[in-house]
């Protein structure tokens, strides 16, 4: 069988989950099966130098946008989906994931399982592990191939970071499939980090919307001044516009891995997980003692957040 | 302009979710079940394109609680509220709605589908992708900005690390919104009484039109904590602890 595991990159720099990706496909995998990375963007250096643990690499590339749009990443995977027929295409759960796996799954008619965790193989099937309700429960599903799995980042190691063998390298120009595009890019916005930059902080307390208004923020930024740590928020936070967004941890905030992350009434959603589940030391204060933040903490509290900052604070304060 | 906004109401992953007996699916019984979040903002934001540029907002839920979730949307500035009917006792299975969406968008004579990026039932996918495959029409996710200029539409969209991406696309067009460009109103009593007198439509389902899916053999629940170690729930003795586990580690002094 052969399987198409898809990548992304922008800017000069492949995402780690492309390597993740042909892991993943090797799990998927038995002996003999091929591993053919997808790759389309601006530049395709960076997956030419990088994605060599894969077995071959189609790249398309269109050097005049600086951003791929869904659409025609989509548009140029199902081209080669067709040319290469196989068993089985692996797509990362990201922002142009979320567009491209059920594009390619309406397109083919093939089955699609979202937010997988864990692939095996048996036989003509595969036997996969997917979140639903927020991380919560674990999904056990059987999907007959060929199939669209796409895939969690963090789920899988990265898979080597090596250069690919020039004779293992399709390469095609994908300007004329954006320039047909109907989604047209006009502008991309990189953020002010303004002197915020969480992913070289040391040290960061986390707000979820378990902080219930703007108010409060105060109260967790009072403990993270007394712990001398950066404050952050999770996504409903930041979108309520009580943090900016270069405070925002997670899927399209910042990915972080500070020594210190404490987190303070955040759930645990895997979106959130992705951005700080490598962290070396996770604290989590949340009163759902099934919050999945717990899944990735190594010391959890159940007890009301306030209660805790304002005795932890007193603490830490009086170093009694 | 006319845009059609879907409404999905989900358990709410809050609260307690236990599993049926045969272990295929989660207890319906007792649960609380809400609008998703996303869709939340997806309503929020097809009001704010009529408020700005003006257009007919047709309000489609799905699943328990769909007719008070139609009142609010109505409330809200909704036009036309419609109950899809939904397979009783199911997750809200994006990949099998998809047929009855794309059936309403069709009949409605919709410009723009508009609902959340996701929902944590979605599973076999997500409805954004199917529908506008399905339709033949562009399709964005994850919005965090929409505007109309010139009779286009303008998407800007969340990417990874804080990078936004802005889009202009020629309608008729699908978008799975993940932040409306201002938080979702509130509305008055008065409002949502109002609202009640509102005709509800109904939509009978769709067939999915796939052949072959993938199946939930069985749900369960993660392994219990990972290796974390439980504090407790009594605030004072959790201070104490992580007060002395922190000086062990270095944290406790600035
Ligand atoms: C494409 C995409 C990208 C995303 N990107 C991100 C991202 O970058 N970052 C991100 O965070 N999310 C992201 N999300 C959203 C994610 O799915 C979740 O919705 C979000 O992480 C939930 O935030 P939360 O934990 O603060 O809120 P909730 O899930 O609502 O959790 C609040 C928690 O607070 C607890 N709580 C309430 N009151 C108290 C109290 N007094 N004391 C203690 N605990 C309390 C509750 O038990 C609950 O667990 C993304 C989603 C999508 C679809």
């Amino acid at each position: 069988m052969r399987i198409v595991a898809c990548t992304e990159g922008s800017f000069g720099k492949i995402e780690p989950f492309s390597l993740e990706m042909i892991t993943a496909a090797r799990m998927a995998g038995a002996a003999g099966d091929e591993v053919v990375a997808f790759f389309a963007g601006q530049d395709p250096e960076p997956a030419v130098t990088s994605l060599g643990a894969a077995d071959r690499l189609v790249a398309a590339s269109a050097g005049n946008t600086q951003l791929i749009a869904a659409e025609s990443y989509a548009r140029l995977l199902a081209d080669t989906v067709a040319a290469e027929e196989p068993g089985l295409v692996l797509v990362p759960y990201s922002a142009n994931g979320l567009d491209v796996a059920g594009d390619l799954a309406a397109r083919t008619g093939w089955p699609l399982v979202s937010y997988v965790n864990e692939i095996s193989r048996d036989g003509d099937w595969l036997a996969v592990v997917a979140q639903v309700y927020g991380g919560k429960i674990l999904a056990e599903c059987s999907v007959p191939l060929p199939a669209i799995l796409m895939v969690n980042p963090g789920a899988f190691a990265e898979a080597e970071r090596r250069a690919v063998d020039p004779s293992k390298l399709q390469h095609s120009d994908a300007t004329p499939v954006v320039a047909e595009g109907k989604v047209r890019l006009v502008g991309v916005e990189v953020p002010n980090y303004d002197g915020v930059d969480l992913t070289t902080a040391e040290r960061i307390v986390c707000v979820g919307r378990g902080i219930g208004d703007e108010a409060s923020i105060d109260i967790a930024r009072g403990l993270a001044d007394i712990l001398g740590a950066e404050i952050a928020g999770s996504r409903p936070v930041v979108d309520s516009g009580w943090l900016p967004k270069v405070r925002q941890v997670g899927k399209s905030g910042q990915k972080v891995k500070p020594k210190l992350y404490l987190a303070l009434g955040v759930s645990g959603a895997p979106e959130h997980l992705e951005g700080m589940s490598k962290s070396d030391l996770i604290i989590a204060v949340n009163t759902d003692p099934k919050a999945p933040i717990f899944n990735v903490a190594h010391f959890g509290a159940t007890c009301d957040l306030f209660d805790l900052v304002a005795n932890l604070s007193e603490r830490l304060q009086t170093g009694r | 302009m006319k845009i059609l906004v879907v409404l999905r109401m989900i358990p709410d992953s809050a609260g307690e979710l236990e599993l049926t007996g045969d272990g295929r699916g989660i207890d319906r019984e007792w649960l609380d079940f809400q609008l998703n979040d996303f869709d939340d903002h997806a309503l929020e934001e097809a009001i704010l394109l009529k408020e700005a540029a003006g257009a007919t907002v047709v309000a489609v839920a799905i699943g328990e609680g769909s007719n008070r979730v139609l009142q609010m949307a109505v409330a809200r500035g909704a036009d036309e509220a419609i109950a899809l009917e939904a397979e009783a006792d199911g997750m809200i299975d994006s990949r099998a709605i998809a047929g009855s969406i794309v059936a309403l968008a069709r009949s409605k004579a919709a410009d723009l589908v508009l609902c959340g990026v996701q929902s944590t039932e979605d599973l076999f996918g997500q409805l954004v992708p199917y529908a506008g495959a399905r339709l033949g029409w562009p399709h964005v996710s994850g919005s965090s900005r929409l505007s109309i200029e010139a009779s286009a539409l303008r998407v800007t969209q969340e990417r990874g690390g804080g990078i936004a991406a802005t889009y202009e696309i020629a309608l008729p067009a699908v978008i799975g919104v993940q932040t409306a460009s201002k938080a979702p109103r509130y509305v008055s009593g008065s409002k949502l009484r109002e609202a009640s007198k509102t005709a509800m439509g109904k939509a009978a389902s769709e067939p999915a039109g796939f052949e072959r899916s993938a199946e939930i053999v069985a749900l369960r629940l993660p392994g219990q904590r990972g290796t974390g170690e439980n504090l407790g729930d009594n605030p004072e003795n959790v201070a104490d602890r992580l007060a002395s586990i922190l000086a062990a580690k270095g944290f406790a002094g600035v």
